[in-house]
């Protein structure tokens, strides 16, 4: 799959997550994002720095900015299964907005192009550092980190362009 | 007599029958564990800086079995149910007890990133007492056959539950449960009773 860019339909896929009562539920991307405003970034793993101390805070941070300018769902998703995401998402108990959706399989992540080998890491198959921002399933932004800097990926980026 | 008997005609179903009779694991008490998945390697549980400072390296199963009196478990998932309320602190809460038997190292080992077993070891609070290794890729444990396909739980290939006893890598003592949700044979009080 060649990476998701600006123009193209997000492809539906299930991702999982454990609800407030703490059961494993799957969800389709379509029903998030069909008919509304949606910024969908991915880090490559849970637990990891870059991943934990700037990507993820800083869309925390700007939420209710990026919800004032009308985004419906601020989504975080990783290839990790939904007991990591759980456990890592409760290291933002600040966190009102954000979703963390686990793509276990990187089956959603494959759909998107943006897959990325760091078996060499010790991660294995893992999502790229992105964020993209979409409306009613159209792409509007795609901003994609071509290795691991967290340059073009953050908040601030998908702020601007709303 | 008879039993003598038992054991042979068994024996020899065995080894006509080949898998129908395998053993649970392809590794039993007496196997040799380094051998068994010789190229094979273990992630320490670390942080990524203490991954980037020491080049990703990784530890080959001969630097933790040879000369050495270990005790290791497996788990199906870091931040799991029973993994994490049960199956470790029946180890961490034996950690004295398995010392004063000469033990060398208590080791928990799962399909995870070193990273999330890092993650998870600190949350738990055990990284002083029990040594987190990662399995990421699965290879350890596809090497003692003890993979299990978790897809329907969301989890993909893991691991089953299982522990062992292993003396200069020579498996003194196994157990796997026979579902992984279980906890009957794979926990510290137990394992501490066999040696």
């Amino acid at each position: 799959m060649a990476p998701i860019c600006v123009g193209d339909s997000l492809p539906d896929g299930t991702l999982a997550y454990f609800d407030s009562a703490d059961t494993l539920q799957q969800v389709s991307i379509h029903s998030l994002a069909a008919g509304k405003k949606v910024v969908l970034f991915g880090v490559p793993g849970a637990f990891t720095p870059t991943c934990s101390l700037k990507h993820v805070p800083g869309f925390i941070e700007r939420a209710a900015e990026l919800k004032s300018k009308g985004v419906d769902e601020i989504i975080c998703i990783s290839v990790n299964d939904p007991f990591v995401m759980k456990e890592w998402a409760k290291t933002y108990p600040e966190n009102k907005e954000v979703k963390f959706l686990a793509d276990g399989s990187a089956s959603y992540t494959r759909a998107l192009g943006l897959e990325l080998d760091l078996t060499e890491k010790g991660l294995g198959i893992r999502s790229r550092r992105f964020a993209l921002l979409v409306e009613d399933l159209k792409v509007k932004v795609s901003n994609v980190e071509s290795g691991g800097e967290f340059t073009v990926s953050g908040a601030d980026e998908i702020l601007k362009a709303l | 007599m008879a039993s003598a008997m038992m054991r042979r005609s068994t024996a020899t179903l065995r080894s006509v029958m080949g898998v129908a009779f395998r053993d649970y694991a392809s590794v039993s008490v007496g196997s040799d564990i380094v051998s068994a998945a010789p190229d094979v390697s273990l992630q320490k549980a670390r942080t990524w800086d203490e991954g980037l400072s020491s080049k990703f390296s990784t530890t080959p199963l001969s630097e933790i079995f040879k000369g050495r009196k270990v005790v290791i478990f497996g788990l199906p998932g870091a931040f799991t149910g029973v993994c994490s309320a049960q199956h470790v602190p029946s180890y961490k809460n034996n950690i004295d007890k398995f010392k004063a038997k000469g033990i060398d190292s208590v080791i928990c080992v799962s399909v995870n990133d070193p990273y999330v077993m890092n993650g998870w070891a600190e949350r738990l609070q055990a990284k002083d007492d029990i040594e987190f290794y990662g399995d990421f890729d699965a290879s350890f444990h596809k090497s003692l056959d003890l993979t299990k396909d978790l897809s329907p739980a969301l989890l993909g290939p893991r691991s089953e539950r299982w522990s062992a006893y292993v003396e200069d890598g020579k498996i003194k003592v196994l157990n796997v449960e026979s579902v992984p949700s279980e906890f009957k044979v794979s926990g510290g009080d137990h394992l501490l009773g066999q040696i």
